[in-house]
This record gives structure tokens, C-alpha cells and sequence, in this order.
């Protein structure tokens, strides 16, 4: 595995990690683990004492504040590992939703084709007919509650159709290779020989293109959060992040600089391990 | 149509009007303002000469100019540098200007500068506030205020060559009766005829009393003066090709990219020492609305001059001033003030501890910090800031300050009452959706609200950004009698106008007008009318603090802070300050960000 694979690996992880353990710590042990909350105001009024926080805007880094403060006084690292969890929902479910129903779309109208294949494909080309982010911008727009759960079936399900072409591909190439008409030739029914042979050769492509694809969902969900139409507010979300240390960029530019890198980073990482994969899954796929 | 559905459309039109120009926008947008509504100040004498703001030796006067915080450039006189002609400059504005024309378009500040470039405004308000004669040579009115004579400057010619006369004027009325922009002004101002009564003599007969009715014709929908003929023969194409009296004409209009004014070699004005105005050949207009963009177009040099209304934007420029960037800072502490409202027409904002409840919880000084206008805004406790004559130190100090202890007991009180106007269980919290339009800023300074509000655990907050022309409309509810479907919904309040219309239109009916129910409507709106129908100053600010304490009382909004703007400047670039009314005295200065261009020259 080459060096830059590790490195995105142990980065992937780290955020997947912070990601975690940011929501068993919302979760399971109530603000108990050594995180910050993400959406506390330091400088905001605290009832125990009665009075306001002694916190800063826009502080820079600092012991008590590693990367630093936003607008109105909260913990800029914790918002970033809290930020990774939308990410990663986004993209687990998006890649569940593509991998689980786009390719057993696209296997099946890959493998059986004629009348149903020209109709699901016909219903595919449409909706990649338009440009992405304006249907997600419409769709998501539909939604007067706009919450993780919202967010994630809305990009998951307009992740099916480039699922499902992928899937196809890959369908037909495999319904024409010897070992599945040699399966054909025993007298094997059809639908045993879509599961047995051609689903599970479609997967691992299927796979390695879910890791590329996930990076695109990583912006896409940026983009969102950075036009205030992702989760909502106080959530923290990379892209919302951005958007709201914009307004004190020339004061401190640092705090529009970390979402930025972890989104960055993030979808290097993601096209990274994945071509990684796509490689590993074209040799793979060559050697059947 | 019959002639009611007529009047409903334009009040309809007027609420609009009123709506959006109040909105935040925005810093809050932006926001900024200008207004339907008649400008500033109190009313006119009876006389040909400007009104007088209140007497200097009036105490009540002086109480606002001596309020601590006072973070106003002063209006004086720029004669430390020789006049010149010639030269071009561009200057950036906040948007761009979707019509150039009075009547039909509505104009905020933007829209201001680069109109009063092209048109003159019958009247212009001098350095005390005061309506000063300016493409009027007069103006008088009967006794009762309800016939006004302006009398018209003689051998002023439109760009077109067409002279002004008063038919000009009384040409304009028809078209003003039924522009978008214009026919909730004019049924607000009550004007029911136009009549030419001389060669430059107009007369102007209104239904009731109106004192401040000079005021109407110091803002675009009235009083700014366009060639009716030209208007009438191509309605449309006079948006991109307006013509007018002003120092500047049209060149070219390029939308989203820039608008050119040449000089005007024929304009009647002229500065105290008699040179024919105005000094520059030509002034272009960029829209930048990206604030930072805007405010790094003037540091590069890329643009000469720009205006902002946003805090966050002024504090930029204030460091980058400080750091050593050669521009100057035009700033004004206008009367607008930020905050928001409650829709008094649901529950639970119906009951006044609710809403004395979550203002006591309302931290005006950190919600200002949000907003990244520490010490560039100053809280708002009234319509007035304390700069204004209006300014009411009594109300000042009645407005609730932030107290979390008595916050938790009003909304205690409410919510264990068995009687709770929202149906819920006693106990229960309150729900309360703070909606905002998606500016970064108004976010930041919700969720300040947010957390304070939720300390208490008696409030569930649900934040909501809808785009800017969705929370207007959520709020003006065209489809739910006017009530709207807003709860605790960001607002802004107040201009540089004469308060009376803006305070009348504030309290309409609960059926006309969105936001605004509750028993106390009356007795203001009557307050206001009667303000309406005086010039006497100390009256009409007697009758503003009256109305200002009922809304101390009732609690329909809430403020954050006054609306700082500023117009930032290359130090090339003068006259901006201390422009003049015709009478020579120093005009108003540069209120919400909006310049007066005639007099602006170029050193160097």
C-alpha cells in the first residue's frame, strides 16, 4: 500500500474515530468525555454562576482552545470532530443507499435486460440529466425540518442513479463471461445466477467506486451546510462552519481555514483509498 | 377593478413597500433601509424657509447628542482642500439596482446613491434634520396643513431639454397614483390632488392635516422629479434610461456590472461660492455584494469610494484604516435599529409575559458582539438613536434590560398557568421557532438567543433561515389575513424618516398589516396621527416618547442594535462630507450609508 493510501487511511480513520466518539459523548456519556461542547458559547451567560463566560470570539489557538474560537465564543475543535459525524452519516448512508439499491438496479437490468432495462435506464438518464446540486438544492428545499435524517435520504437517494449505471456496466460485462453462460448451460435458473455470480462480482467495483463517490458526497453536503440547507442550526457542520467564520476572515483567517482542510483532506483522503480500491478491484476483476 | 380593489392592491403594495424596506437584510443585513416612507424630521413651518429641527436651546435636543457612544462622523464642512473639476470615480454598492425608476421601484440604500445621482429631490433635509428647499425654490402650507404650495426653481431643463415647470410635476402625479413604489405613499401621505397654480407654482392638496408632509417630497416615491413624458411614452425603458434634473446623466447601464453617469453641463446647482456643480465628469456605480469583496475593492484602489451596512464590515475597514490603508470612514448611527418582533396573533406570544419574559432574556450587548458590533452599535431601546432629536432618555431607561431571573419568572408564571394561551400542559415549555434570513452574522447572533433562551429550560428554540424574500412574506401572511406565520422573527425598525408614517404603518390594523394585534394599537396609532397633524417640535417628540413607552409596555419587538453604516472613501476623494442645501447651510450628511454626489470632487 503506498505511503499516501496510509496517510489517507489513518486520516479517514481519525475523523470516523472523532466522529464516534464526538456522538457517544452527546450520547451515551452526556458531555462526560474529554471533548468540549461544540455549541456552548464560552462567553454566553452561565446559570450556575449567574453571570456571562469570560470566553472570547475569534480567539486564536490556545491551550484551553486548540484551534481556537468562532464568532460567538465556541470551541472550533470540538465543532470539527462534531462536523465530522454529518459527514460520515452523509456518506455511510448515501453509499448504503447506492451500493444496496443502485447496484442490485443496476445488476439486475445488467444481467436480465430487454423492455426493463430500457425503462430503468430511460428513468436514470433522466434524473442524471440534471445538474446534481440544483434537484438537491430543490429537493432539500421541499423540507421545512431539515435534519440529519432529511439530509441523508435526500443525497442518498440521488446517489442511486450513478450507483445503478456503474452497476450495469459492470453487469453486462460479467453476464458475458464463460463462467456465468457455462451457468446458463447447466440449466442454473436465472435469479440464482444473478445472486451467485454476477451481484458478487459487480460488488467489489461497486465498492471502490462508493469510496470516490463518498468524496463527492462530502462536498455536496459542504455545499449544503455552507448555504444554510443542511442539518440545522446549532448543529456543526464543516460547511456551515466555513459559512459563518467568513464574515471575520480578515481578522482571523484561521478559523476559516480548519473546516476547509478537514473537508479537504477528507475528500483527498476518500479519492485517494479509493482509486486505491478501483485499482485493486480492476485487477481483480481482470483475473476472473 | 373596481376602485376598492384598487386601493387594497396598492395598501397591499404600500405593506410590501413597508415590509421589506424595514427587513433586515443583510446584517443584518443587510440592510438596508430606506424606505417607502417620508424622511426625517419635524414638520415644516409655514413658511418658505426650512423648518427649524428643534430649537438648540431645547434641552430635549441635546439629551440624545450628549448620550454616551456617540460613533458618528461629524457633518462639517471639507474646506481643507481646493475644489477641482474633472475626473471620474466609481463607487461600490451593496447590490445592484434592479430600476432607476421613482415610482415603480422600490429603492433602499443603494438604490439612493446612484438615484440622486441621476434626480433631484424637491426637498433635501439640511445638517439639523430639517427640510430645506432644494429643487423646490419653497415652500409654504395653509394654516391646517392641508394645502401645501411648492414653488419650483426657474430655468432647470431635464436631461432631455424638456424644462421643468409645475405641470411637470402635476404630470407626475397620474403615473405616482399607480407605481408600485408610489401608491402606498401617496395614499399614506393623503395627497388627493396635484395642481399646477402658476408657471412654478404647484399646489398640493391633502385629504387631512399633515405637518410632515414636506417630508414626502424629500424621499424618492414623491419627491424625487423625472420627466413624466418621457416616463409615460416607455415606462420600462426608462428604468435603464432615466432621465431627470440631477448633476449627473446616463451613459450606459450594464446590469450586475456597472452603470455610468456623465455630467451634467446644464445642471441648475451650484456650491456656496456660486461654481456650477457638479465637479466630476463622470461617476459609475459596481454592485459588489460580497461585503468583503466590496470593502478589498476600495483598499486595492479598485473602486473609489463604497458603501456598507454592516458592522462586521465597518470594524474591517475601521482596522484596515488603523493599520495604516489610506481611506476614510463616513460613519452614521442611524435610527435603524435591529431586533425582531413577536406575532402577537398566536399563542404563545399573545400573552405579554411571554414576551416580557424573552426579552428580559435578550443580551442586547452580546447579541451586538455576534453581530461583530462591539463598539460600532449601540444598543437599541426605541425607534431613536441617540443622535436623533427624538431620542427619549425616559424610554432608554425603561426598556427592560437583560435580567435572566425576572426572564425565568415571567415565563414561569405563564407556563403554570393553568389558562396558557398555547394549549399545553402546565409545566410544559414554551415552543418558539427564531427565524432569521441565512446571513452569517444574524445566525451567530440567534444562537446567542438560542443559548440564553434555553438556560432557562423553559423555552424550546427552533431556528429557521428562509431566504430574504420568504421571512418577509412569512411575516407580512397575504394568505392568512395578514397574521403571518412567523413567532419570533428578525426584523428591523425605524429610519432617518419622519417617524409618524413609519410608526402609523407599524400600528395598522391587525387585518392590514401582519405583525401587530393587541389592545394597545389604538391609543398609539392615534398618538401617532396626532403627531401628524403638528409641526411643534417639543409636542411631537412628547407624543413619540408616549407611543415609544407603549411599546415598552406591550413588548411587540425587541432590539438589538442601531444600524451602523458607513461610506468608506479613498483620501482622493472629497465633498462627500459637508454637501449643501441650495440655502448654502451644510445638507444632512450621509445617513444610511446613502451619498450625496454633486459636490464630490477629487484632490491630487
Amino acid at each position: 500500500m503506498p505511503l499516501r493510501v496510509k496517510f489517507a487511511s489513518l486520516w479517514l480513520f481519525l475523523i470516523v474515530f472523532g466522529a464516534i466518539y464526538a456522538k457517544l459523548d452527546t450520547g451515551l456519556f452526556d458531555g462526560k468525555l474529554p471533548l468540549q461542547n461544540p455549541n456552548y458559547q464560552t462567553n454566553g451567560f452561565d446559570v450556575t454562576t449567574g453571570t456571562f463566560g469570560t470566553g472570547t470570539p475569534i480567539e486564536s489557538m490556545s491551550g484551553a482552545h486548540w484551534l481556537g474560537t468562532d464568532a460567538i465564543a465556541r470551541d472550533t475543535f470540538a465543532r470539527i470532530v462534531h462536523g465530522g459525524w454529518v459527514s460520515l452519516i452523509v456518506v455511510v448512508v448515501s453509499a448504503a443507499c447506492g451500493v444496496i439499491v443502485g447496484g442490485l438496479l443496476g445488476s439486475l437490468v445488467g444481467f436480465v435486460r430487454g423492455r426493463v432495462e430500457t425503462v430503468i435506464m430511460a428513468s436514470v438518464d433522466v434524473i442524471l440529466a440534471f445538474p446534481a446540486l440544483v434537484l438537491l438544492l430543490a429537493l432539500v428545499s421541499i423540507f421545512e425540518v431539515r435534519n440529519l435524517f432529511v439530509i441523508s435520504a435526500v443525497i442518498g437517494v440521488l446517489s442511486i442513479p450513478a450507483y445503478t449505471r456503474v452497476a450495469r456496466a459492470n453487469s453486462l460485462a460479467i453476464s458475458s463471461r464463460e463462467f456465468v453462460t457455462a451457468a446458463r448451460a447447466i440449466g442454473t435458473k436465472p435469479s440464482r445466477i444473478l445472486m451467485r455470480e454476477v451481484i458478487p462480482n459487480v460488488m467489489p467495483t461497486l465498492l471502490s467506486y462508493a469510496m470516490v463517490a463518498a468524496a463527492f458526497v462530502v462536498v455536496v453536503e459542504g455545499s449544503l451546510s455552507f448555504l444554510g440547507l443542511s442539518v440545522q442550526l446549532p448543529t456543526a457542520t464543516w460547511g456551515n462552519m466555513i459559512n459563518q467564520a467568513r464574515r471575520d476572515i480578515k481578522i482571523n483567517v484561521a478559523q476559516v481555514l480548519w473546516p476547509s482542510l478537514a473537508l479537504s483532506v477528507t475528500v483527498l483522503s476518500l479519492n485517494q483509498v479509493g482509486d486505491f480500491f478501483q485499482q485493486r478491484s480492476a485487477v481483480r476483476g481482470s483475473s476472473l | 377593478m373596481g376602485v376598492s380593489a384598487m386601493r387594497r392592491k396598492g395598501l397591499h403594495r404600500a405593506i410590501a413597500f413597508l415590509a421589506a424596506a424595514g427587513l433586515i437584510a443583510s446584517a443584518c443585513g443587510g440592510g438596508g433601509d430606506s424606505t417607502s416612507e417620508p424622511a426625517d424630521s419635524p414638520a415644516e413651518e409655514t413658511t418658505s424657509e426650512p423648518a427649524e429641527e428643534p430649537a438648540a436651546e431645547e434641552p430635549a435636543v441635546e439629551a440624545g447628542d450628549e448620550a454616551e457612544g456617540d460613533v458618528d462622523t461629524e457633518v462639517v464642512e471639507d474646506d481643507t482642500v481646493q475644489v477641482s473639476y474633472g475626473g471620474s470615480i466609481s463607487v461600490g454598492l451593496e447590490a445592484e439596482v434592479t430600476g432607476l425608476r421613482p415610482w415603480e421601484d422600490n429603492c433602499s440604500s443603494p438604490c439612493y446613491n446612484m438615484m440622486v445621482a441621476v434626480y433631484d429631490k424637491l426637498v433635501e433635509q439640511d445638517v439639523t434634520g430639517a427640510y430645506a428647499p432644494y429643487l423646490a425654490e419653497s415652500f409654504s402650507s395653509n394654516d391646517d396643513y392641508t394645502v401645501w404650495t411648492v414653488t419650483l426653481r426657474s430655468g432647470v431643463t431635464f436631461h432631455n431639454g424638456v424644462a421643468l415647470t409645475a405641470q411637470s410635476i402635476v404630470d407626475m402625479f397620474p403615473i405616482q397614483q399607480a407605481g408600485a413604489a408610489s401608491a402606498g405613499v401617496v395614499a399614506s401621505s393623503g395627497l388627493t390632488s396635484v395642481e399646477a397654480t402658476g408657471d412654478l407654482e404647484v399646489t398640493y392638496t391633502l385629504s387631512a392635516p399633515k405637518a410632515i408632509f414636506p417630508s414626502y417630497l424629500a424621499r424618492a416615491p414623491l419627491g424625487m422629479v423625472f420627466e413624466a413624458g418621457a416616463a409615460a411614452a416607455d415606462p420600462d425603458g426608462f428604468s435603464m434610461a432615466p432621465v431627470g434634473t440631477g448633476p449627473f446623466v446616463i451613459e450606459s447601464r450594464d446590469l450586475d456590472n456597472k452603470t455610468v453617469f456623465v455630467r451634467n453641463a446644464d445642471y441648475w446647482g451650484s456650491d456656496p461660492d456660486g461654481n456650477q456643480l457638479p465637479y466630476l465628469d463622470s461617476i459609475s456605480f459596481l454592485p459588489i455584494p460580497d461585503e468583503g469583496t466590496r470593502l478589498d475593492a476600495l483598499l486595492s484602489g479598485t473602486v473609489d469610494a463604497m458603501q456598507t451596512l454592516r458592522q462586521g464590515t465597518i470594524r474591517d475597514a475601521r482596522d484596515a484604516r488603523d493599520g495604516g490603508a489610506a481611506i476614510e470612514l463616513l460613519e452614521s448611527q442611524g435610527n435603524n435599529v435591529g431586533g425582531g418582533m413577536f406575532n402577537m396573533a398566536i399563542a404563545p406570544f399573545d400573552d405579554l409575559r411571554v414576551r416580557q419574559g424573552l426579552i428580559s432574556l435578550n443580551s442586547q450587548e452580546q447579541v451586538i458582539e455576534a453581530l461583530g458590533g462591539t463598539g460600532i452599535s449601540l444598543p437599541g431601546t426605541q425607534w431613536f438613536s441617540a443622535d436623533s432629536p427624538w431620542w427619549s432618555q425616559k424610554v432608554a431607561e425603561a426598556w427592560p434590560k437583560f435580567n435572566f431571573d425576572a426572564g425565568v419568572e415571567k415565563l414561569n408564571e405563564y407556563i403554570n398557568d393553568a389558562a396558557r394561551s398555547d394549549g399545553k400542559a402546565v409545566g410544559e415549555s414554551i415552543d418558539v421557532e427564531l427565524s432569521c434570513p441565512p446571513d452569517p452574522t444574524l445566525i451567530a447572533a440567534m444562537q446567542v438567543l438560542q443559548q440564553t433562551l434555553e438556560a432557562t429550560e423553559l423555552v424550546n428554540v427552533t431556528m429557521t433561515n428562509y431566504d430574504q424574500q420568504t421571512h418577509i412574506n412569512n411575516a407580512l401572511g397575504m394568505d392568512n389575513g395578514f397574521q403571518g406565520v412567523h413567532s419570533m422573527h428578525c426584523w428591523r425598525w425605524s429610519s432617518e424618516d419622519d417617524p409618524t408614517a413609519g410608526i402609523l404603518a407599524f400600528l395598522s390594523e391587525p387585518t392590514n398589516f401582519p405583525n401587530w394585534t393587541g389592545e394597545y394599537a389604538d391609543e398609539a396609532k392615534a398618538l401617532a396621527a396626532e403627531s401628524g397633524a403638528t409641526d411643534d417640535f417639543a409636542t411631537r417628540k412628547a407624543l413619540f416618547e408616549e407611543i415609544m413607552m407603549i411599546i415598552v409596555d406591550q413588548l411587540p419587538i425587541w432590539y438589538s442594535g442601531h444600524t451602523a453604516t458607513a461610506i468608506g472613501t479613498s483620501p482622493a476623494v472629497h465633498g462627500l462630507n459637508g454637501w449643501h442645501v441650495p440655502s448654502g447651510d451644510l445638507g444632512i450628511g450621509f445617513p444610511s450609508a446613502e451619498g450625496r454626489w454633486s459636490e464630490v470632487f477629487i484632490s491630487g
